[in-house]
């Protein structure tokens, strides 16, 4: 029951938010709720490193390694975004305007809730619609603004994605009938995963397939991305550190939940679709990064070039692999979020998304200057960070099975966005101030939310704890069957 | 039995009319009857879903047709009438991307495209399957086509709920099992979209003037606002 | 052997005697509906007479063909009758002469002069009217063949009368998605071949927007008649195909007897005022398209075809 308890404490912040409370309160709930969530979900996550499978309602709710690890990271992401949203939305959304501040605090715990609830749930067809419930409730965060460019990105968002939903729904209903075919009854993640072996392989293929290119559309799979761009470059930073760090992750670990299945039915051959859409991804998401003068959409892309690692990873197969898509998972999770807080941080001090008008950031404002420096090196995959050490796992994964040339592609492709994230990344830090003086200061609070979001992006490129290790295991284990 | 041979013909009947309304979805010329041309084809889906329930005696997928009637023909129009104002249906033509000829021969290819990827899938299954499959699947293509060749806002919201009918289609006839929570939570869950879009594209109507969305393909990277 | 050669003379006369009731009716129906009172449902017997008994005036810049049109125009369709299921279900003498292409054909072939015929006088509106039919038959071609092709495939034969048991044995043939889908089709092309709403406005005097009556515009007396009676016959013998082959095949004579047969006429005639209900029905509801929306109403009609086929095929 406990378990539960975690995705309802943001519910709670949400109803507090309704009632009309004076002052600040609204953000303290939500910074509140955020803190107690992520205690619960560390505390599942210990468990679930040891092994153990929670369960709330049997058959229905429950939560095993991989689902701990993506709560984790769901919570994670919430706590850096929640104290960051206390410092951006007076500053940048909403100066002075209480009704404003309400309506996004209602939302962005409407939002935080569905998320957290869809790793928990074990049926499919209830994840399903979880999905399609965050996408719903992140509509009105992504046209915050209003303007007719935050309501257009809104729209196509919103369109594209649920779209998507609809092409993963048939996929969905698909794995359900093929589990009735093979006699299986449970329509549980387990439940597909035992009677795998006994399902007709036609089926299967098809419905990962709608899966893989339905749900793909959130997460920025190649023909479906297009929404991207303009959803993240309206979309306020907190809520694109969301959408990266949290929304992405959700949906991807249902994709992942499918490879197993695949994988263990007979003359199903998913890895090369698998392969195939991950590298046209990274190849797209590179092309993108190199041309765009947007420094949130350069971010946004980057998501994408990061979730076709992840499945390239999951295409390559074996236990080296999966662990590496695994930790690329968490790493991602947790710099991608860092990143668009210190995106947020140089919105808010230069009041503006062009790359090309900033620069000498580091001199206007020394903290989101060094915090886009640090985000950019992290993000790219450079050494001391996260990031390098979790795709550096998928590299000696790729070589050691014998994908060589898949191996090659990646990396080649990674290199030349290292090189564009940091021309762009670079001329924004360095060099002499442009504009006047009498800049926007920045918050407290983002600052502290800056401090507690990049704490693991360095830790973890140093060293990785035990209860880490032994979690990532866990999740990789259920995978890589 | 009278039973055991009119009812995959009365569901062949539904099925074809059905796949009649998703390839109307694609020609009509103005918003009331883009609205009506779905509404008949939920009914279509409700009545097959009935269909399905009383030839294989599951009181489940009745439950599922009967929901479907109601939340997709009478709740939603109502839905969609109070959260759009009425001036978005005054302007009566619709645009298209493509032209009526050459959108009908589209959807005819990918109607042949929905029964090619489904052939293979068919081999020993029913009469009810072999209908509502690929014509679902037809359905879910044809949905995909209306979004992309409209370019107001009410056309494409109502080419989205087209395509999951096809995927329903598809599901009362392969998955007559699934657990008729997560059926309610789905008509549900129309529900929420239809409110969330409606409120979307009063918002667009308000700030922006008028619901024309430049077509869904991102030309290019268009830098700052 | 003879029983079958006066069953088919029994045929040719019904069609040929029964034709222009059928219009006159189609017309009395069509003014009711318009809370008009109309004409006598007897009327174009009278109009037909009274041409009969004229004069005939023939421009002397037209050739033969002018000439020889009505009675072409006039013949077809009897020819057709032949080779159709009109009142009995089993194949006549002259069945098996000809199929169902060959049917189409014949009834090209009067359109055809009927055409040339117009374009052969000096008025103007003749070939305007002539082209904008030329333009819609050449559309109608290719739903024509995918009818007849999907028909024949599902039947294993062209001939009219074996694919008609197609749809009757057993009953629940008739509700198959490739079937109703063709019957739309069908009444689709009926509307279109017959000129009349949507595609045509078959009592619309205006010639600038005649495209099947400006055919007959240059005609006087005995041509005059003949041109009308073919047209009228044309429209009963689609009816009868439409009827006898897609969408009812019951009611007609199953034994080889004189009285079986004379019986199915009445049968027969109720199921035809039956479908010009559902005609006046479709005629008073819809207005008259523009001349190139024509093209998308006969491509709807092509691609239901077509699906027709798919549905039948996989």
């Amino acid at each position: 029951m406990m378990l539960l308890l975690i995705p309802i404490l943001p519910l709670l912040a949400a109803l507090c938010a309704l009632l009309r409370p004076r002052g600040r309160i609204a953000a303290a709930g939500t910074i509140a709720a955020a803190v107690l969530a992520a205690a619960g979900a560390a505390r599942t996550a210990m468990l679930g490193a040891a092994g153990t499978t929670i369960v709330a309602v049997p058959g229905w709710i429950a939560c095993d390694g991989l689902s701990a690890l993506v709560l984790l990271l769901v919570a994670a992401v919430n706590v850096s975004a929640a104290i960051f949203s206390w410092g951006y939305v007076p500053a940048r959304l909403a100066p002075a305007d209480p009704a404003a501040e309400r309506r996004y605090y209602i939302n962005y715990n409407l939002f935080v809730s569905s998320l957290l609830l869809v790793p928990l749930v074990l049926e499919p067809a209830l994840v399903w619609i979880m999905i399609e419930l965050t996408t719903l409730l992140s509509v009105f965060l992504v046209g915050f603004d209003r303007t007719r460019g935050a309501l257009e990105a809104a729209w196509k968002y919103v369109v594209l994605t649920l779209m998507g939903a609809a092409i993963a729904l048939l996929g969905v209903l698909l794995m359900y009938w093929a589990l009735w075919t093979a006699g299986g009854r449970a329509f549980t993640w387990d439940g597909l995963v035992a009677a795998a072996p006994h399902m007709p392989a036609g089926v299967i293929q098809m419905a990962f397939l709608l899966v893989l290119v339905g749900f793909g559309a959130k997460i920025g799979l190649v023909p479906l991305h297009t929404w991207i761009p303009a959803a993240y470059s309206y979309a306020p930073s907190p809520i694109c550190a969301l959408l990266s760090g949290a929304e992405a992750t959700a949906v991807l670990y249902v994709v992942l939940r499918l490879v197993p299945v695949a994988v263990s039915v007979p003359a199903v051959h998913v890895s090369g679709a698998l392969l195939a859409f991950g590298l046209l991804s990274v190849a797209v998401a590179v092309f993108l990064i190199l041309q765009t003068s947007d420094y949130k959409r350069l971010f946004a892309y980057s998501t994408i070039e990061h979730m076709g690692i992840i499945l390239v990873a999951a295409g390559l197969g074996g236990a080296l692999a999966s662990y590496g898509a695994v930790a690329q998972l968490l790493t991602h999770s947790v710099t991608k979020a860092f990143c668009f807080l210190a995106v947020g941080s140089a919105v808010i001090v230069t009041n503006t998304r062009d790359t090309g008008s900033i620069r000498g950031l580091v001199r206007t404002s020394p903290v989101a200057g060094i915090a886009l420096l640090l985000g950019g090196l992290a993000i790219a995959g450079a050494p001391p960070f996260a990031v390098f050490l979790s795709e550096f796992a998928i590299f000696r994964a790729g070589v050691s099975e014998g994908h060589a040339v898949v191996v090659a592609l990646l990396a080649a492709c990674v290199i030349v966005g290292f090189v564009a994230i940091m021309v762009h990344v670079n001329r924004m830090v360095f060099g002499s101030p442009t504009g006047a003086s009498g800049r926007p200061r920045l918050p407290a609070a983002c600052v502290v939310a800056l401090a507690a979001a990049v704490v693991p992006v360095v830790a973890l490129g140093l060293y990785v704890p035990r209860p880490v290790f032994e979690l990532l295991s866990e999740a990789a284990r259920w995978i890589g069957r | 039995m009278v039973q055991s041979t009119w009812m995959p013909a009365l569901n062949d009947l539904a099925g074809a009319l059905f796949l009649l309304t998703a390839v109307g979805l694609v020609v009509v010329r103005q918003v009331q009857a883009c609205l009506a041309v779905f509404v008949l084809e939920s009914v279509l889906l409700g009545a097959s879903a009935l269909i399905l329930g009383t030839a294989l005696g599951t009181p489940d997928l009745l439950a599922v047709g009967l929901i479907t009637i109601g939340v997709k023909a009478i709740l939603l129009p109502w839905l969609l009438r109070r959260t759009v104002s009425g001036e978005i249906y005054t302007h009566r033509e619709l645009s298209q991307l493509i032209n009526v000829p050459a959108s009908l021969l589209i959807a005819l290819g990918l109607t042949v495209a929905a029964y090619l990827i489904a052939g293979p899938l068919l081999s020993h299954q029913t009469e009810f399957v072999r209908v509502n499959l690929p014509i679902g699947l037809a359905g879910l293509l044809l949905g995909a086509f209306t979004l992309v060749t409209r370019r107001e806002a009410v056309p494409q919201l109502i080419g989205l709920l087209a395509m999951e009918n096809g995927a329903f289609l598809a599901g009362v006839s392969i998955a007559p099992g699934l657990p008729l929570i997560a059926e309610l939570a789905a008509s549900f869950d129309v529900l929420v979209i239809v409110l969330v879009m409606g409120i979307l594209t009063q918002a667009i109507h308000e700030h922006v003037g008028t619901t024309d969305i430049v077509h869904l393909v991102e030309r290019g990277d268009e830098g700052h606002a | 052997m003879d029983d079958r050669i006066l069953f088919n003379i029994i045929q040719a006369l019904t069609v040929l005697l029964l034709s222009p009731l059928v219009k006159g009716l189609l017309d009395r129906l069509k003014e009711r509906v318009q809370s008009r009172r109309g004409p006598t449902i007897w009327q174009p017997y009278r109009d037909l007479w009274k041409l009969f008994s004229k004069d005939e005036v023939v421009s002397d810049q037209s050739s033969w063909i002018f000439r020889a049109a009505p009675y072409i125009v006039f013949t077809m369709p009897l020819f057709v009758t032949l080779l159709i299921p009109a009142l009995t279900d089993y194949p006549l003498f002259f069945a098996f002469m000809s199929d169902m292409l060959g049917a189409g054909f014949l009834l090209a072939l009067g359109g055809f002069f009927a055409a040339l015929a117009a374009v052969d006088t000096t008025n103007p509106y003749g070939p305007m009217g002539a082209s904008r039919t030329r333009m819609v038959g050449f559309l109608a071609e290719p739903v024509f063949m995918i009818v007849f092709f999907t028909i024949s495939f599902v039947a294993g034969s062209t001939i009219p009368y074996i694919v008609q048991q197609q749809w009757v044995t057993p009953p629940s043939n008739f509700f198959e998605p490739g079937h109703v889908l063709l019957m739309i089709a069908f009444l689709m092309l009926l509307l279109a071949e017959t000129g009349r709403i949507p595609v045509d406005s078959a009592t619309g005097h205006f010639e600038l927007a005649m495209i099947d009556e400006s055919k007959g515009l240059e005609y006087s007396g005995r041509g005059a008649a003949l041109m009308k009676w073919g047209g009228a016959m044309k429209f009963m013998v689609l009816q009868l195909v439409f009827l006898n082959v897609l969408v009812t095949p019951w009611g007609l004579a199953t034994r080889a007897s004189v009285g079986a047969v004379l019986l199915a006429i009445p049968v027969v005639f109720l199921k035809i005022v039956i479908l010009l209900l559902v005609l006046t029905a479709i005629e008073s509801s819809l207005a008259k398209l523009r001349l190139f929306r024509i093209t998308e109403f006969l491509g709807a009609a092509f691609v239901i075809a077509t699906i027709a086929m798919i549905t039948r095929v996989f």
